[in-house]
Formats: C-alpha cells, structure tokens, sequence
C-alpha cells in the first residue's frame, strides 16, 4: 500500500491543521430526537468535533493566516483578550508557529481551560472586568491586552471583537457547510452572542442565499456564568457585530441555561458545554413550524467540569 | 529597652511600569500586592497619567493603603502597604 498525503477519506492526516473544519470537512449536524416537539426539526452543529475543541478553531485560524497574510506577524508574538476557546486554538497554532501567547482572561474563566492553555505554552493573565476603577466599561481583559499590545512592540493583537478575519471564518467556512448539511434548507439559525463573529458571518451567508432565513441571537444576562457569552448590557458591542443580519435576541439566564444543558447530556446523551444550554433554550422556544433550524454548539462540557460540580451538589453520589 | 515606634519606609519591591499603558501598571501592582504579606510596601513608577486615578481606586477596591505619590516631570512614584490579610 502506498501511503499518501492526508486522506481525509482515510482519516489519515499529515498535519493536525488538516483536520480543521471547512466546507470540504465540515463539523457534524445532529439532530436532536428527543428535547424538541416531535413536529420540530432542531440539529445543532458541533463544532467541538474539531481538533482544538471549539468553534473558536476557525475564528483563530483565520486571525492568524490574516495577520501573516498582511505581513504583521514577521517576528511578533500574540497577545489576546480570550474567554479560553480562542486562546486555547490560539495557542495551539501558536506552538506550532513556534511563537508565544499572553491570554488575557476574565476572571471567572474556568480553571480547565486556564491550564489547558498553559499546557500548549501560553502565558495566561486573569483579570477581574473592572480592572480599572477609575474607567470601567466590563472588559478588563480587553483593556489589558489592548495595553499590552501597545506598550510592547513585539506583541501584535489579532482582536477578535474587531478583525473582520473573525467574521469571513464564518462567512467562508461555518455558513457555507450548514447551507449544504441543510440543502438549503435552514429556516433558522441560533448562535450565542460573543464577540459577533459566528453571528455576522453565517447570517451575512444565510441571508444572501436566503432573505427569508431568522438569525437568532442568544445573549445572558448580567453577571452570568456561561463563558464565551456576553451580555451587552455590560459589555461593550463588539465592532464586528452587524445588527442588520440579527432579526431577534432572546435572553437566556444561567439557571435555564444549565438545566438544558443536564438535559442534553441525560436525554440526548450530547456532552455540550453551558454556552450551548442556552442557546438550545432559546432554539426550543421557536415554533415547532419554523422550519429546519440550526443552533450552534461552540464547545464540550470537557472544559466546565469544575461549574457541572457546583451545580450537581451531591447528585449523582451515594447516600449513607 | 524598646525604641519609638518605627514605620518603615523601605519598599520591599519597586516595580517600574515606566512606558506601560494603563491598566497594567494596575494590573502589575496588584499581582505584586497579592504575593506579599500584610504591612509589606511596594514602591511603583508609572509614566501613564491614568495611573494617578487608578492607582488610589485599585488600593481602596484591594484594601490596601496607598501612603504617598510623588510626581516628578512625568514620573509618578507610587509607595503602597499592603493591606491585612482577608
């Protein structure tokens, strides 16, 4: 036997890289039998089923291939305000640039992802919101990193709230493979508002082969436990965000959030993180004839082990 | 025979957050502050004129007492006790 190049058909790859999804490769859509009405068509999209675990994969490949492709990578380390997912991706093809990564973190961010991080090498700078006193929008993290970025010229900051490299991952990868999973056919797409990035981009897509396809957006409410989230009512909206592609916001609190997302894994055995709770909270408060709807899942439950404790108490364990 | 009272006034630890932007001056000294004992005193240089707000707001917020600053051109020199053990 000959052995080729990677062979996707084969699962044999040269390069960890070569399993990044895309529209030749794309993440699995599931759907779900047993939470929705039986009448309704709800599939999620796993984008944890990508080698660095989160959606944020993409987001991370693009930010750096951009920053190479105009040149202002040449010798520069990375500095990023991260709730861990584009951190983690970050520093995994960080490591394999050979370059180094400051992570600048919310406080809060589970510690799982914080070593993880530091496990591929990067150098992870937790921060409370209100870092600064004095000023204080609820970014402490992007405040730091935007400060480290300008103090030290050997840092360069990609800045997923405001690199349009965010948006076309998923405009060029994300939108594309759910309108071919679908064949067309998706009626509704609900996503977790973060940075803006999954969003803009496949509602950018949706939209321009389907006027008639809902954006839904899922946003937490103030001093909410679900990383990855933010509440705009506390944060900044972040310039990559486009409101003309959102036809509806649903706000989702934690306590529901983290009841859908027990659900998931004890009726539909899917082993999703909080983030994706949420938003197959919003999902199952659409009409059942809505039509084909997608909701996004941006990472596994691997990673929240520590918040799943909290909230199970002594569920699960023996009684004397 | 003890003597009179004595406050020290040696820092423990400068750091010069000269040329570093706002917050991480902030930043810097808190997670200097975190790693010393109660009555420990840390003397910071910042270039940043938003440190001179920020500065006195992170002792108050951290419960630690911001004894003096002294500005000379651009500098500001920043000496700080840290607060008793929560």
């Amino acid at each position: 036997m000959t052995i080729t190049p990677t062979d996707t058909r084969l699962r044999r790859y040269e390069d960890i890289r070569d399993l990044m999804a895309g529209p030749a490769e794309p993440t699995p859509l599931v759907r779900l039998r047993h939470l929705p009405d039986p009448d309704a068509s709800l599939y999620l999209k796993l984008e944890w089923m990508s080698p660095f675990g989160s959606i944020k994969d993409r987001t991370a490949r693009y930010l750096l291939d951009g920053l190479e492709a105009a040149g202002l990578l040449d010798g520069k380390d990375i500095v990023e305000p991260t709730s861990g997912n584009t951190g983690i991706a970050l520093a995994a093809l960080a490591a394999l640039r050979g370059i180094r990564l400051i992570a600048t973190v919310p406080s809060g961010v589970p510690d799982e992802k914080k070593v993880l991080m530091r496990m591929l090498g990067a150098e992870v700078w937790e921060t409370p919101d209100d870092l600064c006193p004095v000023d204080s929008p609820k970014d402490g993290a992007i405040a730091l990193a935007r400060a480290i970025a300008a103090s030290d010229p050997r840092f360069v900051m990609p800045n997923q709230y405001a690199n349009g490299d965010n948006v076309r991952a998923h405009y060029e990868t994300t939108g594309p493979e759910i309108w071919t999973q679908t064949d067309g056919e998706v009626a509704v797409f609900v996503a977790g508002l973060g940075t803006g990035g999954t969003l803009t981009g496949v509602g950018r897509y949706l939209k321009e082969r389907n006027p008639e396809v809902r954006i839904v957006a899922v946003e937490p409410q103030p001093g909410h436990r679900l990383p990855g989230l933010k509440s705009l009512r506390e944060a900044k909206t972040p310039e990559i965000l486009d409101w003309s592609v959102i036809d509806e916001v649903v706000e989702v609190g934690d306590d529901d959030a983290y009841a859908r997302t027990k659900e998931l894994y004890r009726r539909e055995a899917l082993m999703v993180g909080p983030s994706t709770g949420a938003i197959v909270h919003a999902a199952l408060q659409l009409d059942p004839a809505a039509g084909l709807v997608v909701g996004v899942s941006p990472d596994s439950g691997f990673k929240y082990t520590s918040y799943f404790a909290d909230i199970l108490g002594d569920e699960g364990l023996p009684t004397p | 025979m003890s003597g009179p009272a004595f406050r020290e006034s040696t820092p423990r630890l400068t750091l010069d957050c000269e040329g570093l932007l706002c917050p991480l001056p902030v930043y810097k000294a808190g997670l200097a502050l975190s790693r010393m004992s109660p009555g420990d005193l840390l003397e910071l240089v910042s270039t940043d004129p938003g440190s001179l707000a920020d500065v006195p707001a992170m002792a108050r917020q951290r419960g630690d007492h911001l004894r003096s600053v002294v500005t000379e051109g651009d500098r500001h020199v920043f000496l700080l006790e840290k607060g008793p053990a929560r």
